[in-house]
């Protein structure tokens, strides 16, 4: 600072004017000496010393009308005092007036009111904002809970004029004594509003249009800092300190950053003739172009705010800092929790009081340490302690030579993309400037302002909010969010479209481009480097490719019209790029500012999703492999077996879409394979992992009750079916998937055991041993207790395919369930075309697409069947 | 001055504000909304729960503008968002006795 403002309670500034003017010489006297303000501050551009001269301005107007009206005797028992910003000598050219009329007693609040009411009226004569208020010693002695502000406020109290020896009163006494009696509260008070703040600009200081007053690191969090250091002293008996908060190495950058933003807080509200502090984008080019602040001339709009977001972060991060350590030292159940997160502390971090440490100083310099520190940081939402952020500054150069980019990478990337902080890891590595020597393509969007009517943030930051907004949706309870948050516990592979989240905005950072073309290519480059599997790299260039079609169909076109549905399903492809894409667009949108994402565009949002998804499971039978999406999955998997072209498209032949579309090409050529073996053994098996779970293939001829046998062997095994699908192609041969939880372990911890099982599901299959046996010991004992009770709706709809039937199950889950199901529709004489199995918690949704002698169900058929199925699943009647 | 409020299809919102630009209406206010009029609700099914879509998303554009631009206006929005199908919407109008513009205190069709 280069004028340091005069420490608290010290006399004003001023003195009163000397040949004391009327009214209207008043006025005319403070709007020249306001011009010639303006006029040294646009000669030296020092908002500092703007300011200190406007106090001394309305100091002597002060003091002048004090004289007037009050004239002050040794004792007389009331004093003017100067409060708030005015008291710290800090009074921007628009900035309030804050006057406290401080009395002995309620008789002198009385006596003065008419004087006090004289002189506020000449000050809003003059064209000053005045808040003026009147409080007797006692008042002001007490904590009054409704008005916290008021107290904060006599923190900065100056005495102007008046009874001194009442004045000191006040200051050397009643004030200690009352924050020392209530410094808890007021730092409660004092966190609480600075929180509540925060939110209101969504915790964060990457605006578009920042606000330099109450934003993030803005000049309030200056005052905050320098309230908790005033409080700390006062409670310690010391004497409060003037510039509140670092005695560290931060404390210069806090210093310069406030020097800045005063200065740019002056200017703000001479253009806007008003205590306005939006740094609007017109007044961005203004500053820029006049260099203000930046102490080496014009700069671009977009190099200026880069030189703003580094002076706001200096202070947010010094406040915040200040805060934490405060609120951590006295609030017990903070420290308590803060002693619990200790607990999370390792061999390579420690955690104390809420910071993360390095264990190990040489472990700043391995570039795989700091990628597991992120890691850790991500998983247990603790802040890196200034120690770590020194110790990685410090050796920045080496780890930047070190820091993989290529496959070794991505597990580190995938496990910060996975956990709950993952925005706050990011954030910290992004603060460290590690970010984009890690993922390079975020290099082009680093604090990158886009004007944008409807973004409020940083291109960055907005692309760290909408991650942010995909993990909060498991810990939010709002009511319009809940169904998305249960399809994000749906997605196979969240990090694929956690790491297109990251990448779906960074062509924005290359001028005059299509951003979601230079998008892609980023993310291709991207994940070329990372070396991803074909099958992850394609659904990630899906999403950023896409990552606006959902949206331009809402906007554009009727999303109740069932041929915008279709038209959206068919760029989809399948259920689970439409699931990711879904949630992708509830994110971008949701991150574009507070109040983008309305309940309006939510609900809009799920009704087209829930639409396209029921046209996925009402569509499931069609065939016609050289359409749309199906083509190129098609040609894919002749790519992977070129000398097998005629042969591969022979098995393909009435497949419907649906099976080349939901499996990786790899997978398709193996059950190619596998059905070229046939001919020597009727039952081809595989049994593999994935993800988490098993998943069992089987490819054979169509035979009557197969899916029924199927689901009976797993249950008879004891396994809990999640998920199948069957299909078949025109030559009778059937795909069938059955992916399952191994509820007894049996095949993990009995490896010997998984031969056993393919035997058993082989020799069942080929009736060389009974099924009946192996389910009679599961009948009668496998009883599980019901969680969440699930009512039982079966549906059907005979006009959605042109041969099949289709049939629509929900119920509760539960062990067998899909050979009870199976074997009713066997019994009925049905034969399941195509079957779709999923279970979500304790709700199953089925859907088969039935045939009986080859044909539809009549209604009557299909009555019955519903009869029959309500009365195996027992707690409902079917609903037609 | 007139005050015309049209709600209409979300599909046809960017259409018609852009045709109400190109003929000289650029002040409008868009508000998301839902309701019904003879297009009723229905009933729909994702995984077994049932959704009652009994309030149907619609934008409703706010302008008030110069007696003269009424029926120019008028015609504009129904050509571009008529699709022919119930739920289309429906074009309100009324009176309005002054207008002022806060920026500067100008009264009347100068406001607009």
């Amino acid at each position: 600072m280069s004028s340091e403002p005069q420490p608290r309670g010290l006399s004003s500034s001023g003195s009163p004017i000397p040949n004391q003017p009327a009214d209207g010489g008043l006025r005319n006297f403070y709007r020249q000496e306001f011009d010639r303000v303006h006029r040294d501050f646009v000669a030296t551009g020092s908002g500092l010393a703007a300011l200190s001269d406007r106090t001394r301005l309305v100091d002597k107007l002060a003091l002048t009308l004090w004289e007037q009206h009050l004239p002050s005797r040794p004792r007389c028992g009331y004093a003017l005092v100067a409060l708030g910003g005015y008291g710290r000598c800090e009074l921007f050219p628009h900035s309030d007036v804050d006057l406290l009329f401080l009395t002995e007693d309620e008789e002198k609040r009385d006596q003065i009111k008419e004087g006090v009411s004289s002189i506020c009226q000449q000050m809003w004569d003059c064209g000053l904002r005045v808040s003026p208020s009147t409080h007797t010693i006692a008042d002001c002695a007490r904590l009054n809970q409704e008005n916290i502000e008021f107290t904060l406020s006599l923190l900065d109290c100056r005495f102007l004029a008046g009874d001194r020896l009442l004045f000191d009163g006040l200051h050397e006494k009643k004030l200690p004594e009352l924050i020392a009696r209530e410094a808890d509260t007021l730092l409660q008070a004092l966190s609480s509003i600075t929180e509540a703040r925060h939110h209101r600009f969504g915790k964060t200081i990457f605006h578009l249009e920042p606000n330099l007053k109450d934003g993030p690191g803005g000049l309030r969090d200056c005052h905050v800092s320098r309230w908790i250091g005033m409080i700390l002293a006062l409670v310690a008996g010391n004497k409060p300190e003037v510039v509140g908060s670092s005695k560290n190495a931060a404390a210069s950058a806090v210093l310069e950053a406030i020097e800045f933003l005063s200065s740019i807080r002056c200017h703000l509200h001479y253009r806007h003739n008003r205590d306005d502090n939006n740094v609007t984008w017109s007044a961005q080019e203004e500053l820029a172009a006049r260099g203000i602040g930046t102490g080496s001339g014009p700069l671009s709009p977009a190099e200026w705010m880069r030189l703003y977001f580094g002076h706001a972060k200096a202070v947010y991060h010094d406040s915040g800092q200040l805060l934490k350590q405060v609120m951590e030292g006295r609030s017990s159940l903070y420290r308590s929790f803060q002693h619990w997160r200790s607990r999370v502390s390792n061999s390579e971090f420690s955690v104390v009081d809420g910071r993360v440490y390095l264990q190990q100083a040489a472990s700043a310099r391995d570039a795989e340490a700091v990628l597991r520190l992120f890691v850790f940081v991500a998983k247990h939402g603790v802040a890196l302690s200034a120690e770590a952020e020194r110790r990685i500054s410090e050796v920045h150069l080496r780890l930047v030579e070190t820091m993989p980019q290529d496959q070794s990478l991505w597990p580190h990337l995938r496990d910060i993309l996975t956990q709950p902080q993952a925005a706050n890891a990011l954030r910290a590595m992004h603060s460290l400037n590690l970010l984009t020597h890690a993922l390079p393509e975020f290099e082009a969007i680093n604090l990158l302002v886009l004007r944008d009517l409807y973004h409020r943030y940083t291109v960055d930051e907005h692309t760290l909010l909408a991650i942010d907004v995909l993990h909060q949706l498991k810990i939010d309870g709002d009511e319009v969010l809940r169904p998305f948050a249960e399809l994000l516990g749906e997605v196979e592979h969240p990090e694929l479209l956690y790491l297109a989240l990251l990448l779906h905005d960074t062509g924005k950072g290359l001028e005059g481009s299509d951003h979601v073309y230079s998008s892609l290519q980023f993310t291709q480059t991207a994940v070329k480097r990372l070396q991803f599997p074909e099958e992850d790299a394609r659904m990630v260039a899906f999403l950023v490719s896409s990552h606006l079609e959902i949206s331009s169909t809402m906007r554009r076109r009727d999303i109740y019209d069932p041929g915008t549905v279709a038209e959206l399903a068919d760029k989809m492809g399948t259920p689970e790029r439409l699931k990711m894409l879904t949630l992708l667009t509830l994110a971008d949108i949701k991150a574009v500012n507070p109040d983008a994402l309305t309940p309006w565009k939510a609900e809009n949002l799920w009704r087209l999703y829930a639409a396209t998804a029921n046209h996925f499971d009402r569509s499931a039978d069609i065939a016609g492999l050289d359409a749309g999406a199906s083509r190129g999955a098609v040609e894919r998997i002749i790519g992977l077996h070129p000398l097998r072209r005629s042969e591969i498209l022979h098995f393909l032949d009435g497949l419907p879409q649906r099976y080349v579309l939901s499996h990786p090409a790899e997978q398709v050529v193996q059950h190619f394979r596998l059905s070229r073996q046939l001919a020597t053994e009727v039952v081809q098996l595989q049994l593999q992992p994935h993800s988490g779970q098993c998943e069992l293939t089987v490819v054979t001829t169509d035979r009557a009750g197969l899916f029924r046998t199927l689901a009976g062997i797993l249950f008879g095994w004891g396994m809990d079916i999640t998920k199948a699908t069957a299909f078949s192609n025109s030559s009778g041969v059937v795909v069938d998937s059955f992916y399952f939880k191994d509820r007894f372990r049996t095949l993990e911890v009995n490896p010997s055991e998984r031969e056993c099982f393919l035997r058993s599901v082989r020799d069942i299959l080929l009736g060389e041993a009974p099924l009946e046996k192996l389910l009679e010991s599961r009948l009668r004992g496998d009883r599980q207790p019901v969680k969440l009770a699930v009512g039982t709706r079966i549906r059907h709809d005979n006009e959605c395919s042109a041969r099949n039937s289709l049939l629509e199950i929900v119920t509760q889950d539960r062990p067998g369930l899909l050979h009870t199901i199976s074997s009713t529709l066997t019994k009925e004489g049905c034969s399941i075309e195509v079957a779709l199995i999923d279970t979500e918690g304790p709700l199953a949704h089925d859907v088969f697409y039935l045939t009986r002698n080859g044909n539809k169900l009549t209604s009557e058929q299909m009555r019955d069947l519903e009869w029959a199925l309500a009365g195996e699943l027992s707690d409902s009647l079917p609903t037609w | 001055m007139t005050k015309l409020e049209a709600v209409i299809q979300p599909a046809r919102f960017e259409a018609v504000k852009d045709a109400l630009i190109e003929i000289g209406v650029e002040g409008m206010t868009v508000i998301e909304v839902r309701g019904h009029g003879r297009q009723k609700g229905h009933t729909e099914f994702y995984r077994g729960r049932e959704y009652i879509v009994d309030l149907l998303p619609k934008v409703k554009i706010e302008a008030v503008i110069p007696d003269a631009m009424v029926d120019k206006a008028v015609t504009t929005i129904t050509e571009a968002a008529r699709t022919g199908k119930i739920g289309d919407g429906k074009i309100f109008l009324s009176r309005i006795d002054d207008a002022v513009r806060i920026r500067n205190d100008e009264r009347g069709e100068n406001a607009l």
